[in-house]
């Protein structure tokens, strides 16, 4: 049996415990087994991962971006979850509010979360940019209520909602993913509103140096993809993580976000 | 899910999807949080964060006093560590009668010769027995008073026997005459009889039986045994006793009775018995039991208001559904409480 390989993750949430806990019992039983070390911001984690303290970073796609960036792209990208392959910015508003696509926003207050999350922040600003749309035509009302986490608690996506609902802001830019939590327009009708959607783009990834050889990469992907949503004990894990399947990266499902960084000017290091 | 959006729109708080979010996210799997339903229209809140539950896997425990507790991710099946046969709703009691030959000191729901009757009769046995297949049980038990009183107790057996497996029980004392022809008339493939025996020596089955009556209960044994039924035998014993009963065991195996036909229980606190285990909704697992009045929780509180479930006997189906709803209830509500009180 070889040494486990030690996976970094940030602890967003205190399930981040049993994910990872359940995570290590799965590998156990193969060929790859592993341990996990928390971090408390993908910040540490990258630098962790650079220094070697750990083989593998479950990063967030800001921190892939700037772990690229610190590697010269060397690093490279093992697997996501289905859902990082899909994963979209919605742009919300009181229901009635009469915004109509991306460019109805000019003239208005768009409130953002957190500035080191890619789906409440850093991404909208790009998408606006596309639009045509800059600070002068958009009031950004930043709310940076969970900085270092990349926007993984969702706190400042809820915060940016409340904006919205004190007439603080006119609209808030939140991931796919809170949207759903919030039902839609289903649970709540009159309360939100979904006036643009963006493109798909790529969010988490398992993130390796190339340090770790394909020796011990190769068995861990293997049966990492081997995680089965028919099978009640992956299950549980897998729907705590938020996912169906393990998938081969996306990567060009990067590539707005690596502009978006570069435009915006946003440090590739903390 | 929400039906009536137009009445919604107007009265239920947008921020409280938002705190549920909040809360609950940020909360432990299985943590329970609360959530405060705010000033609006607390049934309409409610229908929301219900609906919000069903919809992103989270359970909602309960609400009162205007604040609703959740739990993150849904708990456990209410089910596990069950055997298959505790399962509420895999064996269906019914009461055939409450008159009984004898008075027992014990006995649960206060059977005696003085008793009313009190029997399900024909027509609504024929009719569970029949609704008790859809409902996915799988066995009958039928039980008293004494059942052999009834005149018509080969067809209600038979009734039972037609569909599902099926116990009797009974104090085995009356096998003789035209119950003994009674008997004759089941069906020995499909039925078996427990027969009530407290002891092995007649002391102790007399003194809180009647005099006489361990003799004829175990003749009766020997008899069911002879027309070729299956035999189980009952104890009801102080709960001390239940762990010192090799000597009965020894005068079980003389009489030819399995193991696994030896039913040793404790005494319970219900009906006449003046001590005995407390048992509560909360603290049996319940086994459905219909009687003439109603569906009850569990045969041993037969007849007990605290542990009736409903006083709709059919359909069948909604009653099991309505224990196993409760029971589920208590389940949760056990781990709540443990949630809430790590230290207690």
């Amino acid at each position: 049996m070889s040494e486990p390989l030690l996976v970094g993750a940030v602890a967003y949430t205190p399930n981040v415990v049993p994910i990872w806990e359940g995570m290590r019992d799965y590998f156990a039983d193969t060929d790859a087994p592993i341990d996990f070390i928390l971090y408390s911001n993908y910040g540490r984690q990258v630098d962790a991962l650079l220094a070697g303290s750990i083989d593998l970073a479950w990063n967030t796609n800001l921190a892939w971006v700037r772990t690229v960036g610190q590697t010269q792209g060397a690093c490279r990208a093992l697997a996501m979850r289905d859902t990082d392959t899909v994963f979209q910015t919605v742009l919300v508003a009181r229901a009635g509010s009469n915004l109509d696509g991306i460019e109805s926003l000019r003239g208005k207050r768009l409130a953002l979360g957190s500035q080191d999350s890619a789906q409440a922040a850093i991404l909208p600003v790009h998408y606006l940019q596309q639009a045509g749309l800059d600070s002068d035509s958009v009031e950004l009302i930043r709310i940076n209520s969970d900085v270092g986490k990349h926007g993984d608690t969702g706190r400042s996506e809820l915060d940016a909602l409340r904006a919205v609902l004190e007439e603080r802001a006119d609209a808030a830019a939140i991931g796919i993913n809170t949207w759903e939590a919030m039902g839609r327009e289903d649970l709540m009708p009159g309360a939100f509103e979904a006036f643009w959607t963006s493109p798909t783009y790529s969010h988490c990834n398992f993130t390796a140096l190339p340090s770790l050889g394909a020796d011990r990469a190769g068995p861990w992907v293997e049966a990492l993809f081997a995680m089965d949503w028919e099978n009640p004990r992956h299950r549980e894990i897998l729907e705590m993580e938020g996912l169906r399947k393990w998938v081969p990266p996306e990567l060009a499902g990067y590539a707005s976000l690596f502009e978006a960084v570069e435009t915006q000017g946003i440090s590739i290091q903390w | 899910m929400v039906n009536d959006a137009s009445v919604l729109q107007a009265k239920v708080n947008p921020r409280l999807l938002l705190d549920l979010i909040e809360r609950v996210g940020a909360a432990a799997r299985y943590g329970v949080v609360q959530v405060p339903l705010g000033d609006a229209d607390h049934g309409q809140q409610e229908e929301v964060v219900a609906a919000w539950c069903e919809r992103t896997g989270n359970e909602l425990v309960e609400v009162s006093g205007g604040v609703a507790k959740i739990r993150r991710g849904r708990s456990a099946d209410p089910f596990d560590g069950l055997l298959p046969d505790q399962i509420p709703g895999t064996r269906l009691w019914m009461y055939t009668n409450f008159d009984c030959n004898l008075a027992c000191d014990y006995c649960c729901v206060r059977s005696s010769p003085q008793t009313a009757r009190a029997a399900l009769g024909i027509d609504r046995v024929r009719r569970l027995a029949a609704e008790a297949v859809d409902a996915g049980v799988s066995e009958l038990i039928l039980t008293g008073g004494e059942p052999f009183l009834l005149p018509d107790i080969d067809a209600l057996v038979a009734a039972c026997t037609a569909v599902l497996p099926t116990t009797l029980l009974t104090n085995g004392m009356l096998l003789r005459g035209r119950r003994l022809d009674a008997l004759r008339r089941m069906d020995r493939d499909r039925l078996i009889l427990q027969i009530s025996l407290d002891s092995p020596t007649s002391e102790i089955h007399d003194a809180h039986r009647g005099r006489g009556s361990w003799d004829r209960a175990v003749t009766g044994i020997k008899i069911a045994r002879e027309e070729g039924f299956r035999v189980k035998v009952a104890a009801t014993l102080p709960y001390e006793q239940t762990h010192a009963v090799e000597p009965f065991h020894q005068f079980l195996e003389g009489l030819g009775i399995d193991r696994e036909d030896r039913v040793i229980r404790a005494l319970a606190h219900r009906g006449v018995a003046e001590q005995g285990i407390e048992l509560t909704l909360e603290t049996l697992i319940p086994e459905v039991t219909v009687t003439d009045t109603g569906v009850y929780w569990h045969p041993v509180s037969a007849e007990h208001a605290d542990q009736l479930v409903t006083r709709d006997i059919f359909p069948l189906q909604a009653a099991i559904t309505q224990v196993r709803h409760r029971f589920a209830e208590h389940r949760a509500h056990a781990v709540a409480a443990a949630q809430w009180f790590p230290c207690a």
